[in-house]
């Protein structure tokens, strides 16, 4: 198997260009520069991942996200340097039994979308289940990672009413360390440079309680958002139509989600870094974090209260004790012969 | 349970019982003692009853702000007092993300300040409210006028302030932690204050202006 390095020669580009692209992939996966020259090292000498790509319950976002992925290494070699073993949409099922045989330990067990645990009726392949399938090729796995929101946290699927009684993967693979990249989808460069640091380290990157990487979410889009000066000095837009959203003021006041996201949106950013949605003027709808779909009020701030609490509900809370008040007056008044 | 549930649990369903416990029971409170009323008094009044009552809700804010008796005696109680409600008050309605909630709540344009200025606040309403309940503590009189309640109350605000604090500066990345305790203690302050003396502030126009009133009828001056 021809390592990232033999890849980037035979497409045609320099050298500097493959030392670009590892300098990258060492300074989104948390390496310093001095780290530099064992990361070209392992680049240049360890073969190219191989990768089981299993779509249960998606959109097929989170493949489309890491086929727009051009930060890290240019798309003609990206495309040729996933080897793409097996995917679960794309080829035969039969194959998944040649999957099989791959170098144990070795293979990275890519899952995009949540599973239904309905007995077998829902996201079924080759006459298996979601999970039989997914159980199948659990075991060879030197790193699985859970794809977009569907894989990590159960996703659309899962939302409210739940049909197909989805779930996310490491509710199934309870004893697998599970790598968690959440988002809807998750941004390309991430998944590419934690698939470059398994290569680069052989073992899968640091995560936090939740399974998520620290160097990619650790930290709230708030945290690390450009717009956050505008927060702090109490400015916000007030209508997407208005000057203060020509100014670019903080959207929280619109519904953005920031403070409460950890995502790398705010720092990788996305198509090449040109821009992420808070920068186009959007607010974050929080698309990284669990049961985002269930929160329901995407252009409500953070602050209110979800379903809504306006001066009715305060009157009728006030009429209700009024009335309360009276009849305990008029009770105390009687037994006390007033 | 991760923060991000927790949060969304302190912020919704909790928030909203909250809000619903807080206006019937201040509305109980209050109207339960106003139907309670007062014996009738057939003496004729020796002065205005009704002009000294809206007289004493008028001055009595500023009957106090002599320089002897601010500096002289009771120096802690006024401005240490005046530091924390100004503050308490302020961070209550003009934080950005409190006056949205207040604005949902109310419809009224409440305005919003910037950081720097609720930082101020902050500081100034943490730290008078320490000097207060040490003040509180070690004081002969006022110890004696002191129960659990005001103790309580005490702490809960103080952690309030803190949180508030620790979440707009030093949470890091246990930012949601953080402003999620910081929700719920304030959830839990909405719930206590009908239930406490922290209720004064509902009928603090009621009982100034039935002194007054007294005042008025008695014909005496204050």
């Amino acid at each position: 198997m021809e390592s990232l390095y033999n890849v980037f020669k035979r497409r045609g580009y320099t050298r500097r260009d493959f030392l670009k692209s590892a300098l990258l992939i060492a300074s989104t996966i948390g390496m310093g520069p001095s780290f530099l020259p064992q990361v070209v090292k392992a680049l240049e000498s360890k073969p190219k991942p191989q990768v089981l790509w299993l779509s249960f319950q998606s959109c097929l976002g989170c493949t489309q996200s890491i086929l727009n992925s051009t930060s890290i290494v240019p798309a003609d070699v990206l495309s040729e340097y996933i080897s793409l073993e097996y995917h679960e949409t794309l080829m035969f099922s039969h194959r998944s039994k040649e999957a099989m045989d791959l170098q144990k330990g070795r293979y990275v067990l890519v899952l995009e979308g949540s599973l239904p645990v309905d007995g077998g009726f829902y996201c079924t392949g080759g006459g298996r289940s979601a999970e039989e399938i997914l159980k199948s090729l659990m075991d060879g796995a030197g790193l699985i990672l859970a794809l977009g929101s569907c894989a990590s946290w159960g996703g659309i699927a899962h939302a409210e009413p739940n049909p197909t009684k989805a779930v996310a993967v490491d509710e199934i693979l309870k004893h697998k360390r599970v790598v968690k990249l959440p988002g809807c989808p998750p941004v390309g460069d991430v998944i590419v440079s934690v698939i470059a640091s398994f290569v680069v380290t052989g073992k899968p990157p640091e995560v936090d309680g939740e399974g998520r990487p620290r160097v990619f979410y650790g930290q709230t889009i708030h945290d690390r958002c450009y717009r956050r000066p505008f927060y702090d000095a109490g400015k916000f837009v007030g209508s997407f139509e208005g000057e203060d959203a020509q100014r670019g003021y903080c959207l929280y006041r619109m519904g953005c989600k920031g403070p409460i996201t950890r995502n790398a949106c705010a720092t990788v950013r996305w198509n090449g870094g040109l821009s992420f949605p808070i920068q186009s003027g959007h607010p974050c709808f929080g698309c990284s974090e669990a049961d985002f779909w269930d929160r329901g009020f995407i252009y409500r701030p953070l602050s209110v209260v979800e379903e809504g609490f306006s001066w009715k509900e305060a009157l009728a809370g006030a009429l209700i004790g009024t009335a309360l008040g009276y009849g305990t007056a008029y009770i105390n008044k009687k037994l006390g012969g007033g | 349970m991760s923060d991000v549930a927790f949060y969304d649990f302190v912020r919704e369903p909790f928030l909203k019982l909250a809000l619903w416990v807080f206006f019937l029971g201040i509305a109980y409170r209050f109207f339960r003692v106003l139907f309670l009323g007062i014996p009738h008094d057939y003496a004729k009044p020796k002065g205005n009853p009704y002009y000294m009552a809206v007289k004493k809700i008028v001055i009595k804010p500023t009957m106090g702000w002599t320089f002897r008796e601010i500096f002289a005696r009771r120096a802690i109680n006024f401005i240490g007092g005046f530091m924390f409600h100004i503050g308490f008050i302020g961070l209550t309605f003009l934080v950005p993300a409190h006056a949205l909630l207040w604005r949902e709540i109310t419809g009224l344009p409440i305005p919003m300040m910037p950081n720097i200025v609720s930082d101020m606040l902050a500081y100034s309403a943490f730290g008078s409210l320490l000097v207060l309940t040490v003040h509180r503590a070690l004081n002969p009189v006022l110890k004696l006028l002191t129960g659990k309640d005001e103790y309580f109350a005490n702490l809960l605000i103080g952690l309030i302030l803190f949180t508030g604090l620790l979440a707009t500066k030093w949470a890091g990345s246990g930012y949601i932690w953080i402003l999620s305790i910081h929700i719920f203690l304030a959830d839990l302050l909405i719930i206590y204050i009908p239930f406490s003396r922290l209720s004064h502030f509902v009928y603090y126009f009621l009982s100034v202006g039935f002194m007054g009133w007294n005042a008025g009828k008695r014909g005496v001056s204050f």
